[in-house]
């Protein structure tokens, strides 16, 4: 490794004193030299940088002298402190004469970049150590955040990356030839193309392997990458832990959501003063109008997952939406304020379907919507019937595993009921003590409202036989047909085996 | 030996003077227009040597802004007030003139008054040069040097036992009373004193460099350099013209060459200093030229502006100021207050 001094590098050094270049092409030197004037400066000094901390006299003539003794001595670069301008003629002198003109704010701190580089490597190290120490202290809202912070403490750009491309970045992109161009085989490493040069270190996750932090720039030299790598190892643990913390929270903040969702449906909607406050809490309100829709996996996976890809999605939509995961799947629905019309209903349903399409890329799942519901009770009513629709959609291939419930017909929905693989076994053991006569009986007073007149008259027989079978019926199934739910039960169970 | 001089030798005289004019001292074009047709023809021309050493002279020059003169032309007899004021306080008749400084104008400003009066080939500067304070005699501390110049409407300022610096302070106030232009008149001393103390024959050399430098009418600049001793120190496009932050009489102008060079000249009345890409390359005593790369004119400063090309010469200054420290300070850049312009020798 040679310890030179390349414009290059000390450009992209993020304590350079504030230097930036006037005239001239990049450069390499083999020394700095400081002097106050250029009266100073050695008298021979081949292939160096002089920096010089009094600013430069105004008139162009004594500047052109200026970069002409400094030429003269040696030196192929000049940093010069101060705001003077720098006239044409001047700079076509500092051409001419093969001189690379800087302009320095700082010179003392340019001075100490310089020795930095070149002979204090370890000084630079410790000083990116020194600034990575600082950003740990520095309470990040998230990995996003504490990368950003790490990037301008260090004064380089930072990028998580695995194989396939850029996670995360803070500053300039990370060039694609740079990216390429990392071995992700070793614990540390140097990459360097033409695009720019980046040091980096894996990234020990327990959850998410084959990650690496990486701090880049355009024109690190090699004294730079060696100290970075460096601190990129330093500055490691930390990313390393952010990661682990953002999915722990973000775990433990589904669960609370899906266990308030879970108390909600439990509740059926009725109004229940603590889950009232629960869902205000989080921003659930239950006034308004809300469309539920419930998002299944065909296939048994995690729904995490799912839930951070519909839950980022959901973010684009122009309405207030709520998601959480539930059982295998994740439930949400969208809040209206007003009640909105059958246009824009239509509207945010073909976003839910374009969004159900975009999901269906990585997670094989289906996709139900419920009709439009007012206030708690419809919130409770429309996500019931998305969980349906989505029970459904699973074996829908026809409909690309999305189903609407308004489309739906009520003896479609009935049908998918009484379709259940465990419906229909119950139901037939329900019913067995039954004969087909009092079946279709059953069936068909069940189909009339439970009226006996009506009964007889599809069938075609009198009332009172009617009657008569109804109270048998009730005494072999053991049931009172009076209580709705029962007559559900069994109207349903009539459907299955029929 | 005194010289004749016929009207046929003045365009040589006055581009010889224009060229030791070093962009100041006045262009030579109104007065060479003037004597063209003056009576005055032929005149003599006297070496400091054909006279009485102990023969009183005096010097004679137009001073301040000579720019003005193009304008208000100088009247019959500019120099009369003061050649008055000087005989009356000197008690007798000065018969012998000398110019005050041999370049520009000024090295022609004796011409219609050496009729009446012995013509010496001599002057005070050997060149043309900014300030009064630059006057041979005062440099060398010749004493009982009387200057005197008009401040306007008849009025005449007389400096008695004038020193170098009181000549430039208050000399400089009379012109600015007299509206920015006078013709002015040192006096005191004798044909003798400017055997050591001034500069004699430079009448000589500049109708010689005229001569030589006209020689060939279709020669080219470097060849007219040759042929005048002079040396080529940059042709170019000028870029700018900016004046110097701290001093405001002070100009710098600037030259691209066509190799890309940077070409900077420094001037005040006259040109005082040439660098080329950060290096001195001449600078006052040594004459400073700029001239039109077309036209091969000699250029006054304020005829130096953006966009016109031009030719920089320099011509050997005057050896009487590099005889000793004290002769060179008065003329090198330090004096004018410029820094990083002192000549290498």
């Amino acid at each position: 490794m040679n310890a030179d001094l390349r414009l290059s590098s000390l450009l992209e050094h993020p304590d350079n004193g504030g230097v930036t270049l006037v005239t001239g092409r990049d450069a390499v030197w083999l020394d700095a030299v400081v002097g106050s004037t250029e009266g100073d400066l050695p008298a021979d000094a081949a292939d160096s940088l002089a920096v010089l901390t009094v600013a430069p006299p105004v008139t162009p003539w004594q500047i052109d002298a200026l970069l002409r003794r400094v030429r003269d001595r040696g030196f192929t670069g000049l940093a010069i402190p101060g705001s003077a301008s720098v006239g044409e003629g001047s700079l076509a002198v500092a051409e001419r004469i093969g001189l690379t003109l800087l302009r320095v704010e700082r010179p003392m701190a340019l001075a100490r970049a310089c020795w930095q580089l070149l002979e204090g490597r370890d000084a630079l190290t410790l000083s990116y150590v020194r600034k990575v120490a600082r950003t740990i202290e520095y309470h990040a809202d998230g990995l996003t955040d504490q990368l950003r912070y790490l990037s301008s403490s260090v004064g380089h750009a930072v990028a998580l990356v695995d194989s396939e491309g850029v996670l995360q970045s803070a500053g300039e992109p990370l060039p694609p030839s740079v990216l390429g161009a990392i071995d992700f085989g070793r614990w540390s490493d140097i990459a360097v193309t033409t695009d720019g040069a980046a040091a980096s270190v894996r990234v020990d996750s327990p959850s998410r392997e084959g990650l690496r932090l990486v701090i880049h720039g355009r024109a690190l030299g090699q004294t730079q990458l060696t100290a970075l790598v460096t601190t990129a190892e330093v500055a490691m643990p930390a990313v390393a832990a952010r990661i682990l913390i953002d999915e722990v929270d973000a775990v433990s903040d589904v669960t609370r959501s899906s266990g308030l969702l879970g108390d909600f449906l439990e509740s059926r909607g009725r109004p229940d003063v603590d889950i009232d406050r629960r869902m205000l809490d989080r921003g659930w309100r239950t006034t308004g109008y809300h469309l539920g829709f419930r998002m299944v996996g065909r296939t048994r996976g995690e729904p995490l997952e799912l839930l951070r890809f519909v839950a980022r999605e959901l973010s684009g939509f122009p309405v207030s939406t709520h998601v959480t995961t539930r059982g295998r799947g994740v439930t949400g629905w969208l809040t209206f304020p007003k009640h909105p019309s059958a246009e824009e209903l239509e509207q945010h349903v073909t976003r839910l379907r374009t969004l159900h399409t975009s999901a269906q890329a990585s997670f094989p799942i289906a996709t139900g919507i419920g009709s439009l519901g007012e206030g708690g009770a419809g919130l409770f009513a429309t996500l019931s019937e998305a969980a349906d629709a989505a029970k459904l959609a699973g074996n829908r291939v026809a409909t690309g595993w999305f189903l609407h419930i308004d489309r739906l017909g009520l003896e479609q929905l009935l049908l998918a009921w009484a379709g259940n693989d465990t419906f229909v076994p119950a139901a037939q053991s329900l019913l067995a003590p039954l004969d087909p006569e009092l079946l279709q009986t059953l069936a068909a007073y069940l189909d009339n409202e439970s009226t006996l007149a009506a009964t007889a008259a599809a069938l075609g027989l009198h009332r009172n036989t009617v009657a008569g079978r109804i109270t048998r019926i009730q005494e072999l199934l053991g049931v009172d047909l009076d209580d709705p739910d029962v007559r559900l039960a069994v109207h349903l169970a009539c459907r299955a085996v029929r | 030996m005194p010289r004749t001089l016929e009207r046929d030798a003045l365009p040589a005289l006055a581009r010889g003077f224009a060229l030791l004019g070093s962009g100041g001292g006045g262009s030579p074009w109104i007065l060479d227009l003037a004597l063209r047709e003056s009576p005055v023809w032929p005149v003599v021309l006297h070496d400091v040597a054909d006279l009485d050493p102990a023969t009183p002279c005096m010097a004679l020059a137009y001073a301040g802004a000579t720019m003005l003169l193009d304008e208000r032309l100088p009247d019959e007899a500019p120099f009369a007030p003061a050649i008055a004021a000087l005989e009356r306080w000197l008690g007798h008749r000065v018969p012998a003139i000398c110019s005050l400084e041999a370049g520009g104008m000024n090295g022609l400003a004796c011409l219609p008054l050496a009729r009446d009066r012995q013509w010496v080939d001599a002057d005070l500067m050997g060149r043309a040069l900014p300030d009064f304070d630059q006057l041979s005699l005062a440099v060398d501390g010749v004493p009982g040097l009387v200057a005197v110049g008009p401040t306007g409407a008849g009025g005449v300022a007389v400096i008695d036992g004038a020193r170098a610096d009181d000549v430039e302070a208050v000399l400089r106030a009379a012109i600015t009373c007299a509206g920015g232009s006078a013709a002015v008149v040192v006096g005191g001393f004798t044909v003798g004193n400017l055997v050591e103390h001034g500069l004699p024959g430079t009448h000589a050399r500049a109708q010689t460099l005229g001569e030589r430098y006209l020689a060939e009418p279709d020669a080219g600049i470097a060849s007219r350099a040759d042929a005048i001793g002079a040396r080529v120190l940059g042709a170019g496009r000028i870029t700018e013209v900016l004046p110097d932050p701290l001093d405001l009489r002070v100009t710098a102008i600037e030259v691209r060459t066509a190799e890309g060079d940077t070409v900077r000249l420094v001037a005040r009345s006259e040109l005082l200093a040439c660098m080329r890409n950060g290096v001195v390359e001449a600078a006052s005593p040594t004459i400073v030229l700029a001239v039109d790369e077309r036209t091969h004119d000699v250029l006054q400063v304020h005829e130096l502006t953006a966009g016109r090309h031009i030719a920089v010469l320099s011509l050997p200054g005057p050896d009487w100021w590099y005889a000793t420290a004290e002769r060179h300070a008065r003329v090198s850049p330090s004096h004018y207050g410029l820094s990083a312009l002192e000549e290498r020798r």
